[in-house]
């Protein structure tokens, strides 16, 4: 584990253990309207606390996606609040939720979604610098960022040149940009083989252990409840539990 | 600044990633740069020599019959009417031209049509209207009876090499004395100068003394629309500046001939072409990194930033796209200066054409930017 973050110095700690950074209160999304309509989330509430990787479980069309795309502003919930830096943002419209996203939310998703042109330096510092235009020095800080999830030697390469496990830490690596203190992971490790998948994962926990991002990955795969702090099971729409991993879990310390 | 720089970047390297995508994108714009170029420069081409007879006059207002449409199919009247405009007050001087069609006798026993221009010159004084660019013989000489002045670009028509030769107008004989370069008529027959006596020779069936136009020359400090109209107050007579029978000569070949439409409607092709080419490779490759851009969005990136990179891929194949066309453009021109056409590419034209490909590549992009401001960055956890 203690090799995944190559450079502790070079990120530093976003706030105190157990800070929440973000608070979903009540949440409910309902699409469509009348007979037509349907309620994929209902009386959701959930936190996201600095220090701690919290996975959400369940079947597919539970409501997993709909619960991180409301945390990460992504989508706008029907009723309920959604609360970042102290205010009720629930109901801001898409002027000044692109601010929001930038500074409070990195995101690493399943397929990478890297741009094939641009090296993996290239790939970060572009996410850093449409994060902030006033980055001053986006490339340096995408280097620290590299070097800080081991892909150091390879960052001038292509993503086509690189494996699946590094693709998804240079991915990691530019939702870091910006230094965004929440980090929401769609199925990021469900592309990879076990022994990647842990390792990202490893990565994942030591940069909210020892960086105190807060970690909310959604995944279908119980091995990587050794490495979270609370396991969130929604099923249906509702969220049925949240709670300490299953005791067949590792413990992560 | 930065951003800016990053957008350049990223549009470029997308760009440059699908390498045959690239080529095809710019071959496309290529072409439609050479088209607006060939032609609208034919076009122009066309229409400086429709009136570089006029153009080259050194006349303040030319006269002719109110009836006339064209400027080389005009009526001629007698010569009292050149005595009349000669006498309105304010004119200081007035010269006689006649322009009219007849057959030249070629060396094999042929003939074939001449455009034959009739000049008034006076030894001693500096004529408004007088072969131009002589590039061999003596055009002094044309004074003299039978004396002809052809053009060099016509020498393959005419079989006449050099100055010097001798030929048949109607059946008069007529010495060519200098030639000419880059003197040509918009209809295609050889122009041939001659003083207005010799022309007169060549054109018997136009009856006594035939006038076609008269040029004038306003007294020092006259007002020209004045004296303009004053001769217009004359009975069957129109008048007009230079720069106004210019203009009414380009107009009556461009829109009575359907020869502007025709050379615009090309280069409106040609438009449409790089539209549909540039529209289309930037489309499908927005499409291609859709996800990527709607990570992008879903991590703060504003609309216009996005819209910024698929803006700059659209100037970067406008700009590459006129590099390469511009000379191609040029290379056409060089090819249509020996069949004799003329390609007027002026800088105006240039960075008209330039202007153009940069606006028509930049709503070539409009679907593209349509598509990645309703995309909703929230689709990017739907994999």
């Amino acid at each position: 584990m203690t090799a995944a973050l190559a450079l502790h110095e070079s990120l530093p700690s976003i706030a105190a253990p157990r800070d929440s950074l973000a608070r979903l209160v009540g949440i409910g999304k309902t699409y469509g309207t009348g007979e037509n309509a349907v309620t994929a989330l209902a009386e959701a509430t959930l936190d996201s606390r600095a220090g701690e990787v919290t996975l959400i479980e369940g079947p597919s069309g539970s409501g997993k996606t709909t619960l991180i795309s409301i945390l990460g502003l992504l989508l706008t919930p029907t009723t309920g609040e959604v609360w970042i830096e102290g205010q009720n943002v629930a109901g801001l419209g898409e002027k000044q939720l692109p601010g929001l996203r930038a500074r409070n939310f990195g995101f690493v998703f399943q397929g990478f979604n890297l741009f094939p042109a641009l090296t993996a330096l290239e790939n970060v510092a572009m996410a850093i610098q449409m994060k902030n235009g006033r980055a001053k020095d986006a490339k340096g800080e995408a280097r620290r960022l590299l070097e800080l999830v081991g892909l150091g030697p390879r960052m001038h390469h292509l993503p086509a040149d690189l494996s699946g496990g590094q693709k998804q830490r240079v991915a990691i690596a530019r939702a870091l940009g910006g230094n965004p203190p929440i980090l929401v992971g769609d199925e990021p490790t469900a592309a990879l083989d076990t022994k990647t998948a842990l390792s990202v994962m490893e990565l994942l926990r030591e940069l909210a252990s020892n960086r105190g991002r807060a970690v909310v990955v959604v995944t279908h795969d119980p091995r990587l409840e050794r490495f979270a702090d609370r396991v969130v099971r929604v099923e249906d729409g509702l969220i049925q539990s949240i709670g300490s991993p299953s005791p067949h879990a590792h413990a992560h310390a | 600044m930065l951003v800016v720089r990053g957008m350049w970047t990223l549009a470029r390297k997308l760009l440059l990633h699908d390498r045959l995508r690239f080529t095809v994108a710019i071959a496309g714009v290529s072409v439609s740069v050479m088209l607006v170029l060939v032609q609208v420069g034919l076009y122009f081409g066309f229409m400086d020599t429709a009136s570089s007879l006029i153009d080259a006059s050194k006349a303040d207002i030319w006269v002719g019959k109110r009836s006339n449409d064209s400027f080389e199919f005009a009526t001629p009247f007698d010569e009292r009417t050149y005595y009349k405009v000669a006498s309105v007050p304010g004119v200081e001087r007035a010269e006689r031209v006649i322009i009219n069609f007849a057959q030249i006798k070629l060396p094999d026993g042929g003939d074939l049509g001449a455009q034959i221009v009739g000049v008034d010159l006076v030894p001693g004084q500096a004529p408004m209207l007088a072969p131009w660019n002589v590039v061999e013989g003596d055009a002094q000489r044309l004074t003299q009876p039978g004396a002809i002045v052809i053009d060099k670009s016509e020498v393959a028509k005419l079989h006449i090499e050099h100055a010097g030769h001798v030929t048949e107008v109607s059946g008069v004989r007529a010495e060519v004395v200098a030639m000419t370069s880059g003197i040509r008529s918009f209809t295609t027959s050889p122009i041939v100068f001659a003083d207005i006596r010799t022309a007169r020779s060549f054109m018997p069936m136009l009856g006594a003394e035939p006038v076609t136009y008269v040029l004038v020359k306003c007294k020092p400090g006259e007002d020209v629309e004045a004296v303009r109209a004053r001769i217009n107050a004359l009975p069957h007579l129109a008048a007009y500046t230079t720069e106004q029978m210019s203009m009414r000569t380009r107009d009556y070949w461009s829109s009575r001939t359907g020869v502007g439409a025709g050379f615009f409607t090309t280069a409106v092709l040609g438009i449409i072409v790089g539209f549909v080419v540039v529209g289309q490779i930037l489309y499908s490759g927005t499409l291609q990194y859709i996800r990527e851009y709607g990570t992008l969005k879903a991590m703060g990136a504003r609309n216009s930033a996005v819209v910024k990179v698929i803006l700059s891929q659209a100037m970067i194949s406008a700009a590459l796209g006129f590099v390469v066309g511009a000379p191609l453009a040029m290379g056409m021109r060089a090819a249509m200066k020996s069949a004799n056409l003329t390609v007027a590419l002026s800088t105006e034209l240039y960075l008209a054409t330039l202007v153009i490909t940069a606006v028509m590549c930049a709503f070539a992009a409009l679907l593209s930017i349509v598509k990645v401001l309703r995309l909703d960055p929230a689709s990017v956890f739907k994999a």
